[in-house]
């Protein structure tokens, strides 16, 4: 932890959440919290196969029992598409087990799930395709009639000339990786409440990430004006990227709002929830890489095979995003990426914490350690050789304003004391590093890439805050609130943040893409100063100087160099109120990064004015009789531009490397014949607590020029670092690579017998 | 179907009218409007609707409400006394052990339970007090540090 000169004196403190009390009191209100008058409850009638024709639906059953209020089939969905490719119910074909059929609303839970039981579905079994290279066969079925090869989005870009590249080059390593499909494990449930009040105006409680979104895609395909659709947004449980947008279950509990004129509470079941979660799914991946002797990387290319599941929905921006990425951490000139995407008539998969990018970056990282190992060169000087540095721009036109990147990679060595122990460990203990980037911001992904913040004075100088931003537990309520105190001159707790509110709030492309505090909070800083500015103009006529001479801090505004002439911030809010001109201080202010979005086909083009940079070294130890693999310690570092609050940057340091442990060593969602073997959290393991490793954060400043006091994002940078630091310490533990995740104690014992086998060779 | 029960909740006692086989949670939520108990996985996995009965922290959701007629049952909601904060929830508060704060209120009662048979636990009886409480934002390590705070007075 570093100490902070006492430039600021409230961003850069460790100072306690805003909303933590009330979430330690369960004052808190979750969407699931929401009970509203005359609410009705919801349940979706699943398919039992993984790919069959509907015949014929009979409800007339379910009708008739007493307390049932609507049945909802797709013939009452208004012909609405949650996505390009997914209908709110099924038409007439299910394309996996879990796919939504029917649902019914009723006075209580147990009469919705009894009329399920009520409802008569004939199906006709079709042959089904769970496997992509069996799906990407001629003659396999085709999940969807639209296509004719199961190949809904494809990928085939290169930057510079990788031929090129590879003739240069004095060592080539080919390696296949595979990761396996993920559950998110969100705390609160997938879950929604829908109420089309009788002046037809739609409300919906929800967790998710972007109010704004949905908001736009509901009254799009409800063919509402956009004020009449209110989005809530409460507390989040969790969201790991895969909250990102509306879902068949907003549709279906509006629509059953619609019908009965009455709120609809939809909430999904824990097994359900491995049904409907969108994790990630299965990734193969062929990666060639092409080194000089000493290190220097000439050219990368990347194939990928990634299972979408039955439905595509907005996994097409994980392609695009792993093609820029093969050139985004280490400098690359030559790099090539071909990609695609499959349908299976397994569940529709989406990401799950890392955004697809810790896959590649395992993947990445593993075949680079390879290397080093291979030609004799240390891991920490190999990553250190190839870093992409401050003021590199990368062959697709990316430009880093600021980077920490070799600083992270020699503070994890250095803490970490690898030198002492790469090599020198004793049998079955290892150590390897990881290293990781990623954006402060979705420019591209979205038409706009804008988040606005208002605030409003009262006259006792205490602030409303109002952003569109929401906090999934990421803590931007109170990054955002620091912010504004700092920029005010004020204390964090006279400020009250509002968020996620369409009707209240502002515009916010939401909590994506890693743009929160970058984003959201350069616009909350121009709300602060728009209000600033207003309150300087009046303050320096008191105080006899002018605009520019004043100081905010601590709630006093004082003239530069003359300390003694000052005012208090709340007199002048007073003052400005109870002039003639009787001024009411609001701010308002906006950002959106001033940079063109990359070209959609060629990618060329910066996609943010801030990128954030990790490195993590992970030390394991290996049970040769079990085959567990346990982390005993992560040395992490993360280059956050300039850590807001210190205390929740290293929250999210700990929080990801958990998670990308989890995903690394424990977590996997086992299939057969596109059904989830283990959908509960006693069957789908995931760390506890008893396995918490040493953890230690370092924070790293580069402090960027665009950020909001020099601040980039922390939301999902670290754990890119994760899982390839922990396969690489497991490879120097074993002596062997084990090139699939998770790690589980089987695949390390089969490691571990391939290689007795192989020395046994003669 | 609706039978009269008494639950004394929080050191109140509340007449219902319920069907026999509503859970604890169900019925402090949905009846007696103690939202602070959260819902998740319903199945006894995630340990996020922990209460305390007769000194134990237990699952509300694989409680029957009528399993603990007349049992003292303390939810978060009582631990908090005349406006102030209980010691585990201000340690949680200030060592960061909040993040999306769902898991919060069950892994403070769990806390609770362990702190009020053992005032002084280690760091190991802490982790396996807390192994039931699922949560996937922290990581733990500032879960356990707060409990650690406050067994030791901090």
């Amino acid at each position: 932890m570093t100490i902070k000169p006492d430039k600021y004196s409230v961003v850069g403190k460790r100072l306690p959440r805003v909303d933590a009390a009330i979430k330690s009191t369960g004052e808190a209100k979750f969407s699931e919290d929401i009970i509203l008058p005359g609410m009705l409850f919801a349940k979706v009638l699943r398919s039992p196969h993984a790919h069959a024709k509907i015949l014929n639906i009979d409800t007339s059953r379910a009708e008739k029992l007493p307390g049932v209020k609507a049945i909802l089939l797709n013939k009452d969905t208004e012909e609405i598409y949650a996505a390009p490719d997914e209908t709110v119910l099924a038409t007439d074909k299910v394309r996996f087990v879990g796919d939504e059929v029917a649902a019914v609303a009723a006075v209580d839970e147990d009469t919705a799930i009894e009329a399920l039981g009520l409802i008569k579905v004939d199906y006709e079994p079709l042959p089904a395709v769970f496997d992509m290279e069996e799906a990407l066969k001629k003659e396999s079925p085709k999940v969807h009639e639209f296509y004719d090869d199961n190949i809904p989005d494809n990928i085939n870009v290169s930057f510079g000339n990788v031929e090129e590249g590879f003739a240069r080059s004095e060592y080539i390593r080919e390696d296949r990786f595979v990761i396996n499909p993920t559950h998110s494990c969100f705390s609160e449930h997938h879950m929604c409440v829908a109420y089309f009040d009788s002046s037809g105006k739609l409300t919906v409680w929800t967790p998710i990430q972007s109010s704004h979104f949905i908001q736009k895609n509901m009254a799009y395909n409800f063919k509402l004006p956009e004020n009449k659709v209110r989005i809530k947004i409460q507390n989040v449980g969790g969201a790991f990227c895969g909250r990102g947008s509306d879902r068949t279950y907003h549709y279906i509990a509006a629509l059953l709002s619609k019908k009965t004129g009455r709120p609809v509470k939809l909430r999904f079941t824990s097994d359900e929830e491995f049904l409907v979660y969108r994790g990630g799914g299965k990734y193969i991946m062929d990666f060639k890489t092409g080194v000089k002797k000493d290190g220097s990387i000439q050219a990368v290319y990347g194939n990928f095979t990634i299972d979408s599941g039955a439905y595509l929905a907005t996994q097409f921006i994980v392609l695009r995003f792993l093609a820029l990425n093969l050139q985004m951490l280490y400098k690359v000139n030559n790099a090539k990426c071909e990609g695609k995407l499959v349908y299976t008539n397994n569940p529709p998969y989406f990401f799950h914490h890392g955004a697809g990018m810790v896959a590649m970056r395992f993947a990445f990282g593993s075949q680079l350690d390879q290397i080093a190992q291979d030609l004799g060169i240390d891991p920490v000087e190999m990553n250190l050789k190839n870093a992409v540095t401050k003021g590199y721009t990368t062959p697709s036109k990316i430009h880093y304003a600021s980077c920490g990147l070799s600083d992270c990679i020699k503070k994890t060595a250095k803490q970490s004391n690898w030198k002492k122990k790469y090599g020198k460990l004793p049998k079955l203990r290892g150590i390897g590093i990881g290293c990781g980037m990623i954006r402060s911001g979705g420019k591209g992904m979205f038409l706009y890439d804008t988040s606005a913040a208002f605030l409003k004075i009262q006259e006792d100088g205490t602030v409303h805050l109002f952003t569109g931003l929401p906090d999934m537990g990421q803590g931007s309520y109170t990054a955002m609130a620091q912010i504004a105190a700092e920029t005010l001159g004020i204390r964090l707790e006279d400020i009250i943040v509002i968020a996620g509110d369409t009707e209240v709030t502002p515009l916010d492309i939401g909590a994506i893409s890693q743009r929160g505090t970058f984003t959201t909070g350069n616009a909350v800083k121009a709300a602060a100063l728009d209000a600033r500015g207003q309150i300087a103009k009046l303050a320096a006529g008191k105080l006899e100087t002018k605009p520019s001479n004043l100081i905010f801090r601590d709630g006093k505004i004082s003239v530069k160099n003359n300390p003694e002439k000052a005012m208090n911030f709340s007199d002048a809010i007073s003052e400005a109120l109870n002039s003639t001109e009787g001024r009411y201080v609001m701010g308002r202010g906006f950002y959106n990064p001033p940079i063109t979005a990359a070209d959609p086909k060629t990618l060329e083009g910066n996609s943010s004015l801030a990128y954030s940079f990790g490195a993590q070294i992970a030390e394991v130890e290996v049970d040769p009789e079990t085959g567990f693999v346990k982390l005993l310690k992560m040395t992490a570092a993360h280059d956050v531009g300039f850590a807001i609050n210190p205390m929740a940057v290293e929250g999210q340091m700990e929080g990801q490397i958990f998670s990308g442990m989890g995903q690394t060593l424990y977590e996997e969602c086992l299939m057969e014949n596109g059904q989830v073997l283990n959908p509960s959290l006693l069957d789908y393991r995931t760390p506890r607590p008893l396995e918490i490793p040493e953890i230690e954060s370092i924070i790293v400043e580069s402090n960027d020029p665009y950020g909001p006091y020099g601040a980039k994002e922390v939301g999902q940078g670290p754990i890119q670092c994760t899982s390839q630091a922990i396969a690489n310490a497991v490879s120097n533990a074993i002596g062997v690579r084990i090139k699939e995740v998770p790690i589980t104690p089987e695949r390390v014992l089969a490691a571990l017998r391939s290689k007795d086998r192989d020395s046994c060779k003669p | 179907m609706k039978k009269i029960i008494n639950l004394k909740v929080n050191g109140d006692i509340y007449e219902l009218a319920i069907e026999p086989w509503r859970t604890l949670l169900e019925v402090l939520r949905e009846n007696l409007g103690f939202t602070g108990t959260k819902k998740s996985c319903g199945l006894g996995t995630c340990g996020a609707c922990t209460v305390i009965i007769n000194g134990s922290p237990v699952l509300a959701c694989l409680t029957l409400a009528f399993e603990v007629e007349g049992i003292d049952i303390l939810t978060i909601e009582g631990i908090s006394q005349k406006g102030s904060l209980h010691p585990i929830q201000e340690s949680f508060i200030k060592h960061g052990a909040i993040q999306c704060g769902h898991c919060t209120p069950g892994m403070i009662m769990s806390a609770k339970g362990l702190l009020d048979k053992n005032p002084h636990p280690n760091k190991d009886e802490i982790k396996k007090a807390l192994a039931g409480n699922f949560c996937r934002c922290t990581g733990y390590k500032k879960i356990v540090e707060a409990v650690e705070a406050v067994s030791e007075g901090k």
